[in-house]
């Protein structure tokens, strides 16, 4: 019954857009805006991902809706900019830098303001990271002023000679221009989310991890010690968000908010993807940028939201596990 | 031992506690002493002095005046926000320290700060809360969206808001007597938008592709645009809204603007969405004469000019400006820029001049009544002013400015310069001119 109508589902999609596009505006217009909304879809897509897998984990492990994870960007942005500004750090050396120390924030956290309440009502856990949010915002804003900064990379717009090709940035792919700063968060938001399914799936502290997600109770009496493979699961979560932050940097811009911008899409990736499933944030979050720039081609504004809603509705109808979930009982 | 930590710590925090609890107090006496001068200084300002000679001394200045800045300072705005109410704050020090308003015996001003968090329900609210604590007038807000409803809770209260930024005509289109706009509406923003289009290309710009916010702030300004742009035999052959906030890349945007192959590709909105804007016209390097930004939040401020060097170079922007060729802005710029560590943008100095259009008001009314506030608000003409506008500041019966007019701008050798209109012009233009050669 749920393959029936999970096929049907499918099949009407197919049949809607076969139907709608040839007769849209794009169809007329220049074939270069189409895959500029495809690249760029994809690239800010995997932007997504990684933002959305951080998430991800800690919900499906912690159980812990985290309102903070945005704010969390927030912090690694202004590190990768204050290194730039104050020390000449490229923001993708600063990574190094970036994804321990959001690291360590996490288990603070983690450490001293989640894990005391892990036992309380949802709404609780809820009021919490939300507090967080807004007191890591207004620090920022108290602190470096909300006047938004923005950095330049110098090699942006650069040749790049590799010996087989030379690659000319921006990088141009039928039609579409791919930047330099977009390809390497893209690339490297890839790399890092291979990472993070190897760490859970292949390693002990994954095993470990993925014991006390399915059940803490079992996995405490098995000689795990949950309480710090919690904070090390909400550090983990952090240092997604803290590479993100150092990814966006050159091509987005530093203010308290701007890992704010991140969070609602972040929850719709999740969820779209399968709460707790490092694939799901991946699919997700592609499957999200793609909506997203191609609706903007044919309702823009802030309608260009709409198509993400929409496949949003229909995931949680056909699919309420996810696109990648599994069933939860 | 221990208990004598607890018991220390005990008695320094009911110290703490006393302590804000006598600063609420004096807080309190100030604000309702305040209130009452501010309905009764104009009949008998003999009783009210009266009861503060007894305990202080004779020489004591008034109290103060309360002036209300409303502005979104936490939140996306939070930049500019921060820089109007430090631009207002600058001008409330000045005229304090020049020995403040002499019509009233030299009552000082005294701002009070409020918070939009840019949504227009707070807005709300913090409009009622500062009319509550007795503003004799008060300035704000930055956006049109927010403006709108507080602009109806100034009217409703019949407490003066003078507009520093918020360029929607629908503000004042409906007939509002307690509402004043020092800066240029939408329909003069995109109609002299055009009319610089017109003049810059000498009529060889026949077409363009407007990007803009789809909050009330775009869509008017490309609407008087649009309506305006015929008359030069200049055509808008793509519209692509786009939303402010949440947008985090503007590259399918732009590429939709430049599919059409427009002459110039022309902008209005933010700043965050101006920076992707130009970081995407630059990545495409679209194939136009020109960026030209109408009423745009980015491209003639300083810190674009800083953040994006080379690349800053020759984007256009019609907006509000500052005078950058008179002498005294160059002081007012120098003095902010010392004393918050910020440069100061046009948005920071329309605060700063609203503030002075009240105290003008203030002085030429001798009274603090929001009702001879505003009587006086009406009749301003202010020709010693800081801004680049044809005449001086001075109100119609509608509440706008008379004289408000944008100037266009380009960044050219790495700062920002007039160049149109002519009076004001302080280099050439560069045209046809883009960063990267187009």
């Amino acid at each position: 019954m749920r393959g029936r109508s999970r096929t049907a589902a499918w099949a009407g999609l197919v049949v809607v857009v076969a139907v709608a596009v040839p007769q849209s505006a794009w169809w007329d217009m220049n074939h270069t805006v189409f895959a500029q909304a495809v690249v760029s879809g994809l690239l800010i897509g995997g932007v997504y991902s990684l933002v959305a897998m951080g998430l991800s984990l800690v919900f499906g492990v912690l159980d812990i809706i985290n309102f903070a994870h945005g704010a969390l960007m927030t912090i690694a942005i202004y590190a990768s900019y204050l290194l730039f500004q104050n020390y000449g750090l490229d923001p993708y050396l600063s990574l190094f830098i970036t994804i321990p120390l959001m690291f360590i924030i996490g288990v603070g956290i983690q450490r001293f303001a989640i894990n005391p309440v892990m036992d309380a009502p949802v709404h609780n856990q809820l009021l919490l990271t939300l507090g967080i949010a807004i007191i890591i915002e207004n620090l920022a804003l108290v602190l470096f002023t909300g006047t938004p900064r923005s950095i330049e990379l110098a090699y942006a717009r650069n040749e790049f000679d590799l010996g087989v090709v030379t690659l000319d940035f921006p990088l141009r792919l039928f039609g579409a221009v791919v930047s330099l700063p977009k390809l390497i968060a893209f690339l490297v938001a890839l790399l890092l989310a291979g990472a993070l399914y190897l760490l859970i799936q292949r390693t002990q502290l994954g095993a470990a991890i993925r014991a006390s997600a399915q059940e803490p109770e079992g996995a405490e009496l098995v000689g795990i010690d949950v309480d710090r493979i919690y904070m090390i699961t909400f550090g983990v979560g952090a240092a997604c968000v803290g590479a993100a932050g150092s990814l966006v940097l050159p091509f987005l811009f530093v203010s308290p908010t701007a890992g704010a911008t991140f969070t609602i899409i972040a929850f719709v990736v999740v969820v779209l993807g399968g709460m707790g499933s490092i694939p799901g944030a991946l699919v997700g979050g592609l499957v999200i940028g793609l909506t997203q720039e191609l609706t903007q081609l044919f309702v823009p504004g802030s309608t260009k939201f709409l198509g993400v809603f929409v496949v949003f509705l229909a995931v949680l109808l056909f699919r309420p596990e996810g696109i990648l979930g599994r069933v939860r009982r | 031992m221990k208990r004598l930590t607890i018991f220390l710590s005990l008695l320094l925090s009911l110290v703490l506690v006393a302590a804000a609890c006598g600063d609420d107090d004096a807080g309190t006496t100030t604000t309702a002493a305040a209130e009452s001068p501010a309905t009764t200084a104009a009949a008998a300002p003999a009783t009210t002095q009266a009861p503060a000679t007894t305990q202080a001394t004779p020489t004591e200045p008034p109290d103060p005046i309360l002036i209300g800045s409303l502005h979104p300072l936490t939140g996306g705005l939070a930049g500019a926000g921060n820089r109007m109410n430090n631009g207002a704050q600058m001008a409330v020090d000045e005229i304090n320290a020049a020995g403040g308003i002499a019509s009233l015996g030299g009552a000082p001003l005294e701002l009070v700060p409020a918070d939009s968090t840019g949504a227009a329900d707070v807005g709300a609210s913090e409009a009622e809360r500062l009319i509550n604590d007795g503003v004799s007038a008060f300035i704000g807000t930055y956006q049109s969206a927010v403006t709108t409803l507080v602009a109806a809770i100034a009217e409703r209260d019949g407490v003066p808001l003078v507009i520093d930024v918020a360029v929607a005509d629908s503000i004042l289109d409906v007939g509002l007597t307690n509402v004043f706009r020092i800066q240029p509406n939408a329909t003069s923003m995109g109609a002299n938008g055009a009319k610089f289009l017109s003049e810059l290309g000498g009529g060889t710009i026949k077409t363009v592709a407007y990007l803009h916010d789809d909050t009330s702030f775009g869509v008017e300004v490309s609407a008087a645009f649009a309506a305006a742009a015929g008359q030069y035999g200049i055509e808008v052959i793509a519209d692509i809204p786009y939303a402010p906030f949440s947008v985090t890349d503007l590259t399918t945007e732009m590429a939709q603007a430049a599919a059409g192959g427009p002459d110039v590709i022309v902008l209005t909105g933010y700043y965050n969405d101006g920076i992707l804007a130009a970081r995407a016209a630059t990545d495409l390097e679209v194939d136009v004469m020109a960026i030209v930004g109408i009423a745009q939040g980015a491209f003639h401020t300083p810190q674009f000019v800083e953040d994006f060097g080379a690349d800053s170079e020759l984007f256009f922007n019609s907006n509000y400006h500052f005078n950058s060729s008179d002498p005294k802005v160059a002081a007012v710029l120098a003095k902010f820029e010392a004393e918050f560590d910020d440069a100061m943008d046009t948005e920071a100095m329309l605060a700063y001049q609203a503030i002075y259009v009240i105290a003008d008001a203030l002085e030429r009314a001798a009274s603090s009544d929001p009702a001879d506030v505003r009587a006086a608000l009406a009749t301003t003409n202010i020709a010693d002013h800081f801004l680049a506008f044809p005449g001086p500041i001075a109100f119609d019966e509608t509440g706008e400015n008379v004289n408000a007019e944008p100037v266009l701008m380009q960044v050219i050798d790495g700062a920002v310069q007039q160049v149109f209109p002519l009076p004001l012009r302080e280099t050439d233009p560069v045209f046809p001119g883009t960063p990267w050669g187009g």
